[in-house]
């Protein structure tokens, strides 16, 4: 009967399916090829009604093959994703969008541009939230590509501009890839989500022609948009822009301060705290000591030597002042019953010494003025230093030692 | 670690998930997802891009053909875990009843019957004993005095015989005695009142069915790897659960060469619950290893140096569960401990348990899984919680107050429906901030940096949940590699990601994370089974049975000697079984040539049995492996509990005692080697060297077997023992038509001959002759039809040629069948509604030994059931077609 027929059609499709999957698995793409041939039969009595079709698979699969198989050629791999193209109606966009991708990355620019246009103006029926996507996508690539031949433009003009004469058609082209660029990069930034290339570019191209309050509003708006994820990205490049403008101080820190709420372990805590440092505002040092001190409670920042040597600074500062030795308490409080395990083990002493020796001695500066002359990283660091007959660690000891009272200040 | 400079574009949106969720069996493949600037050389004319997947990784290529046995099976045999044919309601007609998805019908009152039987006292313990003289299980009468106050159940017995028996029958009725009984008893007879009973067995049941579909207390693998610090000969110890309960520990040393070697006795632990996890990190040069098994769990430190004795260092029990165990990677002697009532405590060594937050309630939406997780990130105070709707982080200093939401299961992290959470692991060891989350669909890579977008999503498209993830770092600037394994199927999948690759885009510093190469599946244990030597048919399937166990942990090593890098693999199953598989790293990408891999996957060929050349003994160490194991099973499992042998068949039904017997007065030869198959027989051995030929042939006088050739039995073992019985069997029913045909004419001939002096009144003693010549038939004939047999049964619509005429529905039947016909039986007296019996009992007679065993009546009667079946099934019963009878 057509029903069982119906059914050992299906069982068949399923056991070359699964083969085909075992094959790629194995990484055989040649055995995969042969059983995708005739998997291309599911095609013809597709009774299926799955959340991923036939078609679909088939693309999905021959791809993967094509991409791996030895004697693939991107001749054949374009026409294998034309077929692709016209198979399923509702994925086009989607195949299109991954056929640009991979010219992309085999560095064919023009074609993927092409490929793009013809996206672009792809129409069928009414679109879907996702294909809405997708064109969305399609877009902004194409803007992203206008980006890279309008810079091509800009440098062959600079460098022209260098020799000292100009061309104006080059100059033309340049500003409409630029009009071509900015309307479509504008599109997708203004749809929630993860576009730090799309903003970069969009920002530099506002920037060259002058457009601060834009290029300012924009990376506002990708910052602090909470309909936007928490991407560190935004506000770093808000930073570098608010830099590169050569702003105060004042909307520097307050960037970085933001920055510092989000995500504490980022890089440029050191910088902030630099900057914090060296401003006359008790307020503004104690608060680079409490950012220092959050950037190494991180397991990434345990061997930093710049940030350990930011600390040790500030706290020997702190330490020959005599002032303020509160922060230091304060800091401390909730950090004394696990940063001796997690910073100061003997264990760590040795390896710290072997592999690093200025990590070492920042450490064990701070390790002695925080947890006084008897710590096991002090003593030990302070006591191979002593044995190489290095002068630094000579006075780090006797620095520590004049300081001993400090650490029963700060613990008591 | 610095954050990447550029992360490839995506979408971000909120609420639950949009994308229809089912398990797409290709969706991993031939996608790159997004692409983003990031060449190598800053000089370029043109942007070049990369892709989040499809970059190129490292090329790993598996040593042997297949995994191979790390430990000897440990003594004492392994008892599977319950299969669903174990507590599923099995009846076929059932099935035809209900051809519906929703098969799935637990059998509660055969659990309930079992329980009766196996646990009696607690059933009805003290009713029993004051019931004790009131029943009567006897089959006499009882006697007046007596009968007043004992009532006899051997009829209430029968009845539930027969209830049994009518099982699955659609008119079947309660008798109205057991009815009456069990209303009468319902109330009292129970020790336990039934209605209590049947509550929590059918809670029991349902447990076991959900476990059976999905089992999360393995959730993160009951072995762990720990490296050794010496330099030299690379060694490591193995921590892995044994023993027939699994809950012993072992810390088994291990030296790796070619194939890891176990040295010395392991140091070994008896815990006080089956081991349900083993997890470990090394802090500050030593290994701290939890173990968490349902109620306690317990942490062991283990000094690196070659040698050392692992300590117990802290058990703590819980009341509920524990459903997660894991060790930080920051401070020694700190672990993280969930319950399934989902309290999440911070466990140290020093300073005891710390609760951090208790809330039986999942966190994004209503899950009902009780699962939680817990695990560490890249700060010491901040741990990650989890349950199937999502990942958050909890600062242990302020749990209240400081929290994050990592990873949510919604349109956040681009899910799909239905999607759930499985396994978390924090990736410490190749970045501090990343963690890696997988679902029952897609697996995904998370920056803490960046919550509730992953920077890598991938569809891993296994079969099962994954369970089980090992990541094995690589040097900065190299892939990482992250194995993946399933439990009931076994699946292992590696995976390899960069966390950065330079980028121009970013000015020359580190971008995102993406996919790199292809995953590649790695072997599983049961993949070994087709490379095994050939087994006897229940060897087969015991080991069958121990090697398809579902896998209960994963651990790897990465192996590097000078320029050689290698992975080994280690893969635990249910049963204890540890197998280990070794990847060897391919440098280069020369043009790959019809590798090895594709050329010997060929089903039934088996390269790891096969002589290396290399090797001058001839096997492979892994060969040797595999027959020291399957030895050492076969030791271990000599004496099966009863539940696991296989279904005995009678060997009434294969031969007929006459068969058996063979030719009146066998000769001393034949005697002994009957005496021999026996034997051999008993021992389920197997004979060797048997030589049929030596035999002669006993002389037959009335015989239609051919003279010269060796007895139809031996004939026939020789050939069943060898394997090709078929060949045998065709050959024979070819050989001996013609000379049966003649021999059957001859008779015929005779007996025509003979007729004319015998009257219709002859005694029975005639079919009694007939009975002999069916017996004798049935020695040369074709073996009984048993339903065994499938290719007999599909010969039945067409009969061989070879079959005897009297069992052939031939229009000419022979002359003695007019004594059974209706008429011959009413001439001689016998009544009506005993002919039907007289003719069951003389068909049995055909088939069972010339001896009544049993009162032809009970034969008569269990040959009913099968007929009564035979109409509701589709299935023809060969025996009903008896055209010699004579309707």
């Amino acid at each position: 009967s057509s029903n069982e027929h119906k059914l050992n059609f299906k069982k068949s499709k399923e056991a070359c399916l699964s083969y085909i999957q075992d094959a790629l698995l194995q990484k055989q793409w040649k055995r995969a090829a042969e059983f995708l041939t005739c998997y291309v039969e599911s095609l013809e009595k597709d009774y299926s009604r799955e959340h991923i079709g036939p078609s679909e698979m088939i693309w999905r699969l021959g791809t993967e093959i094509l991409w791996h198989h030895s004697q693939n050629s991107m001749k054949e791999f374009n026409c294998f994703m034309e077929q692709m193209k016209t198979l399923g109606v509702k994925r086009y966009l989607k195949v299109c969008l991954e056929h640009v991708f991979h010219l992309l990355c085999n560095g064919q620019i023009d074609e993927a541009y092409q490929n793009l246009s013809l996206a672009e103006s792809w129409r069928f029926g009414e679109q879907t939230a996702l294909q809405d996507k997708e064109m969305k996508l399609i877009q902004a690539y194409r803007g992203l590509l206008d980006y890279y031949s309008w810079s091509k433009q800009k440098n062959i003009l600079l460098e022209q501009g260098e020799d000292g004469f100009s061309d104006l058609a080059v100059e033309q082209e340049m500003h409409s890839y630029f009009r071509k660029a900015a309307v479509n990069l504008k599109e997708i930034i203004k749809i929630p989500g993860v576009w730090d290339i799309f903003v970069k570019c969009y920002v530099d191209l506002l920037e060259f022609y002058g457009d601060h309050n834009e290029a300012r509003q924009v990376l506002n708006e990708y910052a602090y948009n909470s309909r936007f994820p928490a991407n560190p990205n935004a506000h770093v490049y808000l930073y570098q822009f608010l830099k590169r403008q050569g702003e105060s101080k004042k909307s520097l820190i307050s960037a970085l301060k933001i920055l510092h709420d989000i995500v504490p372990s980022h890089e440029l805590m050191i910088d902030f705290n630099t900057m914090l440092q060296k401003s006359k505002k008790r307020k503004k040092r104690r608060l680079g000591l409490e950012v220092i001190f959050a950037a190494l409670d991180y397991a990434g920042w345990k061997e930093n030597a710049k940030a350990w040597s930011c600390l040790a600074r500030q706290v020997k500062q702190i330490v020959i002042s005599e002032k303020h030795l509160d922060w230091i308490k304060q800091e401390w409080n909730s950090r004394k019953d696990w940063w001796p395990a997690f910073h100061f083990s003997r264990y760590l002493a040795k390896r710290n010494w072997q592999e690093n020796k200025s990590l070492s001695y920042e450490k064990a500066l701070v390790a002695g003025i925080l947890l006084g002359k008897g710590c096991k990283y002090f003593k030990y660091v302070s006591h191979q230093g002593c044995k190489a007959q290095l002068k630094r660690f000579r006075m780090l000891k006797k620095f520590v030692n004049r300081h001993n009272p400090v650490h029963l200040r700060i613990s008591g | 670690m610095e954050f990447p400079a550029a992360l490839f574009p995506s979408y971000f949106g909120a609420g639950p998930p949009q994308e229809e969720g089912s398990p797409a069996p290709v969706a991993g493949w031939g996608e790159h997802g997004q692409v983003l600037e990031g060449g190598a050389g800053r000089r370029q004319v043109q942007p070049a891009f990369v892709p989040r997947r499809g970059a190129t990784g490292d090329k790993w290529e598996a040593a042997e053909a297949a995994a191979v046995p790390m430990l000897l099976p440990s003594a004492g045999c392994w008892i599977p875990s319950p299969a669903p044919q174990d507590i599923l309601y099995h009846s076929g007609l059932c099935r035809k009843l209900r051809p519906g998805k929703s098969g799935a019908t637990l059998d509660f009152a055969r659990q309930l019957g079992h329980f009766f039987v196996d646990h009696p006292e607690d059933a009805f313990g003290s009713l029993g004993r004051l019931l004790h003289k009131n029943f009567y299980l006897g089959n006499s009468k009882l006697k007046r005095p007596a009968r007043n106050s004992t009532i006899r159940m051997t009829a209430l017995v029968e009845d539930i015989d027969r209830l049994e028996a009518r099982r699955g029958c659609p008119r079947q009725h309660l008798a109205s005695r057991l009815r009456w009984f069990s209303h009468l008893c319902r109330d009292w007879l129970f020790e336990v009142p039934l209605g209590l009973l049947a509550d929590c067995l059918h809670e029991e049941l349902m447990q076991q069915w959900s476990n059976l579909l999905f089992d999360d207390s393995l959730t993160g693998g009951a072995l762990a790897w720990l490296p050794s610090e010496d330099g030299g000969t690379p060694v490591g110890c193995l921590v892995h659960p044994g023993g027939q309960a699994m809950n012993h520990l072992y810390f088994q040393d291990v030296m790796l060469e070619e194939l890891p070697r176990t040295r010395g006795s392991p140091a070994q632990f008896e815990l006080s619950g089956r081991v349900q996890q083993v997890a470990s990190a090394r802090v500050d040069g030593q290994d701290f290893v939890g173990v968490r098994s349902d109620y306690h769990c317990g942490v062991w430190r283990v000094p690196a140096k070659r040698r050392a004795v692992p300590t117990p260092l802290q058990v703590i029990r819980t009341d509920v569960p524990a459903s997660c165990l894991t060790v930080s990677p920051h401070l020694p002697g700190e672990l993280s401990v969930c319950t399934q009532s989902g309290t999440v405590y911070l466990w140290s060594v020093e300073t005891g348990l710390q609760q951090l937050r208790d809330d039986p309630q999942t966190m994004f939406f209503r899950d009902h899984s009780p699962w939680r997780w817990s695990d560490f990130t890249a700060h010491p105070r901040v741990l990650s919680c989890a349950d199937r709707t999502g990942l958050q982080c909890l600062d242990a200093r302020a749990p209240r107050r400081c929290h994050f939401d990592l990873f949510k299961v919604g349109e956040e992290a681009g899910c799909q429906q239905g999607e759930r959470v499985v396994l978390p692991m924090y990736l410490g060891r190749a970045h501090p901030s990343q963690y890696l989350v997988t679902t029952q669909f897609s697996v995904y890579v998370l920056d803490e940096r960046l919550p509730l977008v992953p920077v890598l999503r991938w569809a891993h498209m296994m079969k099962a949940p994954p369970l089980f993830a090992h990541l094995i770092p690589g040097k900065p600037g190299r892939s990482h590699n992250v194995l993946l394994g399933t439990s009931r199927t076994q699946e292992l999948l590696l995976l390899q990601y960069r966390d950065s690759f330079w980028g121009v885009s970013s000015g020359g510093s580190q971008s995102a994370c993406q996919l790199a190469g292809t995953p590649q599946k790695l072997h599983s244990i049961a993949g070994c089974l087709q490379h095994l030597p050939t087994q006897l048919p229940h060897r087969h399937h015991l080991l069958e049975q121990r090697l398809t166990a579902p896998a209960a942990g994963l651990a790897a090593t990465l192996q590097e000697d000078g320029p050689h890098k290698s992975m080994l693999i280690f893969q635990l199953s249910e049963a204890g079984d540890v197998f280990c598989q070794r990847l060897t790293h391919k440098a280069a990408h020369p043009p790959a040539p019809a590798s090895r891999d594709e050329a010997t996957t060929a089903p039934g060929s088996s390269p790891l049995f096969e002589a290396p050349a290399s090797s001058p003994q001839g096997l492979g160490t892994a060969a040797l492996r595999y027959r020291r194991w399957l030895r050492a099973l076969s030791r271990t499992c000599r004496e099966p509990p009863r539940h696991t042998w296989p279904p005995s068949l009678s060997q009434r039904r294969l031969f007929t005692r006459r068969d058996l017997e063979g030719p009146a007065g066998p000769s001393s030869l034949q005697r002994q080697m009957r005496q021999r198959l026996r034997q051999t027989m008993e021992e389920g051995g197997r004979i060797q060297h048997w030589e049929p030929l030596v035999l002669q042939p006993p002389p037959l006088p009335q015989t239609l077997e051919p003279v010269g050739g060796p007895d139809p039995l031996s004939a026939r073992l020789t050939a069943a023992w060898a394997g090709d019985w078929e060949q045998w069997w065709e050959e024979r029913t070819r050989f001996s038509v013609a000379q049966r045909q003649r021999a059957l004419r001859e008779r015929r001939r005779r007996q025509k001959r003979a007729q004319g002096r015998r009257s219709l009144s002859a005694s029975f003693t005639s079919s009694l002759t007939y009975q002999s010549e069916l017996s004798e038939l049935s020695d040369t004939g074709p073996p009984l039809v048993s339903p065994g047999r499938p290719p007999i049964l599909s010969q039945e619509s067409s009969p061989p040629a070879g079959s005897p005429p009297v069992r052939s529905p031939a229009t000419s039947a022979p002359p003695d069948e007019a004594l059974l016909s209706s008429q011959s039986l009413r001439c001689r007296g016998i009544p009506k509604e005993r002919r039907k019996t007289l003719r069951d009992y003389l068909s049995v007679w055909a088939e069972g030994p010339p001896e009544p065993p049993e009162p032809p009546g009970s034969q008569a009667s269990q040959l009913c059931i099968p007929s009564s079946q035979s109409q509701l099934s589709s299935a023809s019963q060969p025996r009903r077609k008896r055209p010699r009878m004579g309707f």
